[in-house]
């Protein structure tokens, strides 16, 4: 069994939020949510730690001719002990096998508490029936169900909680998450990181790609390079 | 039935129906439902929450209602538990306070469901890992048991054994009650404000505090509108065990501060920074500690002016709304700044001219919340009204009054 993982170059992303917009399309998110997002931050900072220099984006932190900037492309982290799943009630909230967590859309109470529990906060609660913009179809287009749970559907219903799901209906069919082959400059790499030879695994065991939050303990499958990732390695 | 002896003196109210009282809790009522429906209809994008501050009014009512129902079983359960005959005269009233109070934690939860309609989820597909299961199971057996221990009161008052044995199982299951609505916050990692293992302690303690000062202020009613003398002793017992659970309370609550304040670890610190005095939650504060401690402290630690009830009964009221001060205190500015703040933000699952991010979390509550939570206040209050009059408390008071000495 795999489990699958991703490793995010922070040395190479651009901000130019492509996987973001990549990930609103393909998966059919209406106008005001976010499944993935590329925020401002500093180099090798902790994210939690980091005082945003200012609320808008694209803003370097420090003093001229001091200053840094780097960006982090945030999405559902994929935790193997994931907090959300922990404290859902009803078990909506399941891990899969191969590491991804998804939601059950027919099970969901929408309680929210999986919202208050995540250190990431990438989970979006549908309030009110969705607006979308063209107001048709775009993205994967059906409804995916793993071992017979409604994981995915174009329209939610208002009530429960989304977020990102790896992509679970390309990744079942041998395809990559679409951030993945969106990235125009190659930023994210998709794998099995019980694979030691895969690339994933090289980039998390030899490159010194790290989780976020670590110190959380909730064991993330979604790794970073940090932004200095290229002084590091000397050949 | 034991009560064979009708009093004839009793003072005689207005039936039920024909009393304003009944007639404004019913509109009330009413105008909750109204606005559930409306939020039926609108989702809860009729509310102030979104997804930064993602819970609000409905929780920390519901935490407020919780404690609200402990009150009534510590105060019964004590005057059997350790034999203080003074509180007796209040069990039944209190018994009763408890049922009605867990019921209405229970059904405070039912609006803030995204998808009400499968609630029953919680009792087909409990995840045992989940604080939020073991709630609703406790709040379901204390609800379940405080309706038998009222009914054994009521109609089987000669099993004195049962009611002991009762009681004794009560104490504990109240604590325990606190104990895990307190868990729901305190186990949450992600928020530094909530995941203190003092959680539990302040649970408990402000539940005491706020249960206690809610059967005071009842209990004053009764005796201020209804011509029910209640005892100078049970009025000393009442105001000592107010004093005892604000001091404590307090005091758990000043330790969590002390701890934050001077690790300054900044995710815990902007918090603290959001609820001390200049800080945007600055209200919570001066109402927790000013309204509602050290002023119903003073009344309450004066000989002088805790002997007379209406200024105990002031002292109930402002410790009452102290400790709802705190409940939000507690919830809302655990959301404002999230442990990843960074440009641009949380997208909050709605558009609006400000934009689709929130990079600091904003709630105010809408008049759906405030309806909805107004009309199950007054639901409350009706239900403790109804049972009242038809357990015959107002009987049982006076006769259990007569056995307390001054």
């Amino acid at each position: 069994m795999a489990r699958w993982g991703m490793v995010i170059d922070q040395s190479k992303c651009v901000g130019c939020w492509t996987c973001a917009v990549g990930c609103k399309a393909i998966n059919d998110e209406p106008l005001g949510y976010w499944w993935n997002r590329v925020l401002t931050t500093e180099p090798d900072s902790s994210a939690q730690v980091a005082a945003p220099a200012t609320p808008a984006v694209d803003v370097p932190h420090g003093t001229y001719p001091n200053l840094e900037l780097a960006y982090l492309p945030l999405a559902c982290q994929h935790c193997n002990n994931a907090p959300c799943e922990k404290v859902c009630p009803v078990g909506a909230t399941f891990r899969r096998d191969d590491g991804l967590i998804l939601i059950d859309y027919e099970r969901c109470i929408g309680c929210r508490y999986c919202v208050a529990a995540c250190p990431y906060g990438v989970r979006i609660f549908n309030w009110g029936p969705a607006k979308r913009e063209p107001n048709f179809v775009i993205g994967y287009g059906e409804e995916y169900r793993t071992g017979g749970r409604l994981v995915f559907e174009p329209v939610r219903p208002v009530g429960i909680v989304e977020k990102c799901t790896l992509c679970v209906e390309r990744v079942d069919a041998n395809e990559q998450p679409f951030c993945v082959d969106v990235c125009p400059v190659g930023a994210r790499v998709f794998g099995d990181l019980d694979d030691p030879k895969s690339e994933v695994s090289v980039l998390v065991n030899d490159e010194g790609a790290e989780q976020l939050l670590a110190e959380l303990g909730t064991n993330p499958n979604i790794f970073y390079l940090p932004s200095s990732h290229p002084n590091k390695v000397s050949d | 039935m034991v009560n064979s002896s009708v009093r004839t003196d009793l003072p005689t109210a207005p039936g039920l129906a024909r009393s304003p009282w009944t007639w404004l809790l019913g509109v009330l009522v009413l105008l909750g439902l109204v606005a559930w429906v409306y939020e039926l209809g609108h989702g809860l994008a009729a509310t102030g929450m979104r997804d930064v501050v993602s819970w609000g009014m409905y929780i920390f009512t519901f935490a407020y209602l919780v404690g609200l129902s402990a009150g009534g079983l510590i105060v019964a359960s004590s005057s059997e538990v350790f034999h203080i005959e003074a509180l007796r005269p209040l069990a039944r009233l209190g018994v009763l306070a408890a049922a009605v109070f867990s019921a209405a934690a229970g059904l405070m939860i039912i609006p803030d469901l995204g998808q009400p309609i499968r609630v029953l989820n919680l009792f087909i597909f409990p995840n045992w890992t989940s604080p939020l299961v073991w709630d609703v199971t406790i709040i379901t057996i204390y609800f379940l048991f405080s309706i038998l221990e009222l009914w054994v009161m009521v109609r089987r008052p000669e099993k004195k054994a049962t009611l002991t044995t009762l009681a004794f199982i009560g104490l504990p299951l109240a604590v325990l009650l606190h104990s895990i609505t307190a868990i729901i916050f305190g186990l949450q990692m992600s928020r530094p404000w909530w995941n203190t293992a003092l959680m539990a302690p302040i649970f408990v303690a402000s539940a005491i505090l706020s249960g206690t000062a809610l059967i005071v202020l009842i209990a004053w009613i009764l005796q201020r509108y209804n011509g029910l003398r209640i005892p100078a002793a049970t009025w000393r017992w009442l105001a000592g065990l107010m004093v005892m659970a604000l001091f404590v309370d307090l005091f758990f609550v000043a330790s969590d501060y002390v701890t934050i304040a001077w690790d300054n670890i900044p995710k815990d610190r902007q918090v603290l920074d959001l609820i001390l005095p200049g800080g945007p939650y600055q209200l919570t504060f001066w109402f927790e500690w000013v309204v509602g401690g050290v002023i119903p402290f003073v009344i309450l630690a004066s000989s002088k002016l805790r002997a007379k009830a209406s200024n105990l009964a002031l002292a109930a009221a402002l410790i009452l709304m102290g400790v709802y001060a705190f409940r939000i205190e507690l919830v809302i500015p655990a959301f404002v700044n999230p442990l990843i703040q960074l440009p641009p933000g949380t997208s909050l699952g709605a558009v609006s001219t400000s934009g689709s991010f929130q990079l600091i979390g904003h709630y105010s509550p809408t008049w759906v919340e405030y309806l909805i939570t107004l009309g199950l206040f007054a639901l409350t209050a009706l239900a403790i009204s109804i049972g009242y009059r038809r357990l015959h408390l107002g009987r049982n008071i006076q006769e259990a009054a007569e056995h307390v000495a001054d």
